[in-house]
């Protein structure tokens, strides 16, 4: 009895109570502009934000985000957190063996290098540098397996860290998407800049699901394939990154 | 009502001071001034059930039957060893997993059960958590590791209790419910309040794991807010500034710390009217 009053006290102090369960929820990281992140008034916006309620909308659920740490993402959606992954995952095949993807919502992007201004290194031979990445993502894959002979790998749990820890100058390099790094790039009034060549890694992004869901699947991909064909998608490709790879369907 | 302060501000301190003000006030900044009442909540609730737990674990300590003594000692001692980090952390998760053992029993096929590799073996056993259930969750664990030191600062407290006043009872003939209630615990709360102000210190401070139970309280919202931003689409550009903000959340400690200092003093005082102390006759 105690218990109980103890919950109705707290549920209703809290003001969140017991909301209306949507039918699927989506597990985004709210750090990864311009893909997802929390906006100034601290809900969640960007293009991932926008086009899964877009999608969830044709496909006739009702959808909420929620926001996990990169690092558990994948664990916490096998747990059953949430139902879908949206947070600029790409497809690999090492992702493909616990979850399963729709399809890409956003074409193949180059990786690319950023490093501080005026940064010479010669690029087939990397050696004696410190190379950074985001942890558990496609780039920290590559660093590690290509680069770890001769560098020093470091990688990060946020996409911000990693950006920050290059501007204090405790990393040469930082390997990352493109499609993050350009804003990054434009709004550092010069400190940084891209150097090298692009490095090609992972497939195109796509919602990661359980395996089992394949109801859930057909659905969204059902709804990714109407707004693909009547150019939504491209247009909020263009409205967030304001450039391509475009669908152009 | 913000807005009209803002352009009060433009007009007559400056645009930067009103700048400044509009991002104090943003959205995201409001949302973490209000996150402050998780931190409140899990304090002050967590504390009546320490409270509730450390006056069982002492009663439980002076119990004539065996094996509640042990019980009773073998909490405080057991507990107070453990990190309450690890306790936050085994708790909630061990609560919610007997929970959905108990639902995937009566609701998943004898075939899902056999076959499943992930938790839980079907879908409808999954019990979502909420914000409210893990601030519940929250508040018990720290219930659990407070309530064990508690229990420590209670026991001692009741030994300090002059006997002459039990015997007195005694021999009013007051039954012995009546002389552990109305007089050992009655009188017990003098001796206690020094020991329970220290403990009440130690889960204050403890309330600063609540971002461990996702739940996006003060510390959560610190992180977001310092993180690193680098594009203006977020909202204002800036560096690594979390040590900033996470000084804000010193200051805000230390002011608890100060603010409790004085209600315990209160107490204090409340809890020592008509008792003979300090040799006062």
């Amino acid at each position: 009895m105690k218990k109980l009053l103890l919950g109705l006290a707290l549920s209703t102090l809290v003001g969140s109570g017991a909301a209306i369960a949507a039918d699927v929820r989506i597990g985004t990281e709210g750090a990864y502009a311009p893909w997802n992140f929390l906006d100034d008034n601290g809900d969640l916006a960007g293009y991932e934000i926008e086009l899964g309620n877009e999608m969830c909308k044709r496909a006739g659920v009702s959808c909420e985000f929620v926001v996990n740490e990169w690092d558990s993402i994948i664990p916490n959606l096998i747990a059953g957190n949430y139902d879908i992954i949206m947070a600029g995952m790409s497809v690999t095949d090492e992702r493909k063996e616990t979850i399963n993807f729709s399809a890409e919502y956003y074409p193949p992007d180059p990786s690319k290098y950023v490093g501080a201004k005026g940064l010479e290194v010669d690029f087939d031979n990397l050696k004696g540098l410190k190379i950074g990445a985001q942890g558990a993502t496609i780039q920290a894959a590559y660093v590690e397996s290509n680069l770890a002979d001769g560098n020093t790998i470091l990688t990060y749990e946020t996409p911000d860290q990693s950006v920050a820890d290059l501007m204090a100058g405790n990393i040469d390099l930082l390997l990352a998407d493109n499609s993050f790094l350009a804003p990054v790039v434009d709004g550092s009034s010069g400190a940084i800049s891209f150097v090298g060549p692009d490095v090609s890694i992972g497939g195109g992004v796509a919602m990661g699901m359980r395996k089992e869901d394949t109801d859930l699947a057909a659905k969204m991909n059902a709804a990714l394939e109407s707004m693909k064909a009547d150019g939504t998608v491209d247009k909020l490709i263009m409205e967030f990154f304001e450039a391509g790879p475009f669908f152009e369907n | 009502m913000l807005d009209s302060l803002s352009a009060w501000l433009a007009l007559n301190i400056g645009e930067q001071a009103s700048s400044w003000f509009d991002y104090f006030t943003n959205g995201k900044h409001l949302a973490w001034y209000a996150s402050v009442r998780f931190t409140l909540l899990a304090a002050v609730f967590g504390a009546l059930l320490a409270v509730v737990f450390g006056v069982l674990g002492a009663a439980a300590r002076r119990a004539g039957f065996a094996p509640l003594r042990w019980l009773g000692l073998g909490y405080t001692t057991m507990v107070r060893g453990i990190p309450d980090v690890l306790v936050f952390l085994f708790f909630p998760l061990a609560f919610e997993q007997t929970v959905e053992w108990f639902m995937s029993r009566r609701l998943c096929s004898a075939e899902e059960l056999a076959t499943a590799v992930n938790w839980p073996p079907c879908s409808a056993a999954q019990w979502y958590l909420s914000t409210t259930e893990y601030l519940i969750m929250a508040c018990v664990s720290l219930g659990i590791v407070y309530g064990a030191f508690a229990a420590n600062v209670v026991h001692g407290a009741m030994n300090s209790v002059p006997k002459g006043q039990l015997e007195a009872a005694r021999a009013y003939g007051f039954s012995s419910r009546q002389i552990f209630w109305n007089f050992q615990v009655r009188q017990m709360w003098v001796y206690a309040l020094p020991g329970l102000s220290n403990v009440w210190m130690l889960l204050l401070k403890a309330t600063s794991f609540l971002s461990l139970l996702q739940i996006a309280d003060i510390v959560q919202w610190a992180d977001r807010l310092g993180a690193p931003n680098y594009s203006s689409r977020v909202g204002l550009v800036h560096p690594d500034w979390r040590w900033k903000y996470y000084f804000v959340l010193f200051l805000f400690y230390i002011l608890l710390a100060i603010l409790s200092e004085r209600v315990f003093a209160w107490l204090q005082r409340r809890a020592s009217r008509g008792l003979a102390l300090h040799g006062e006759h």
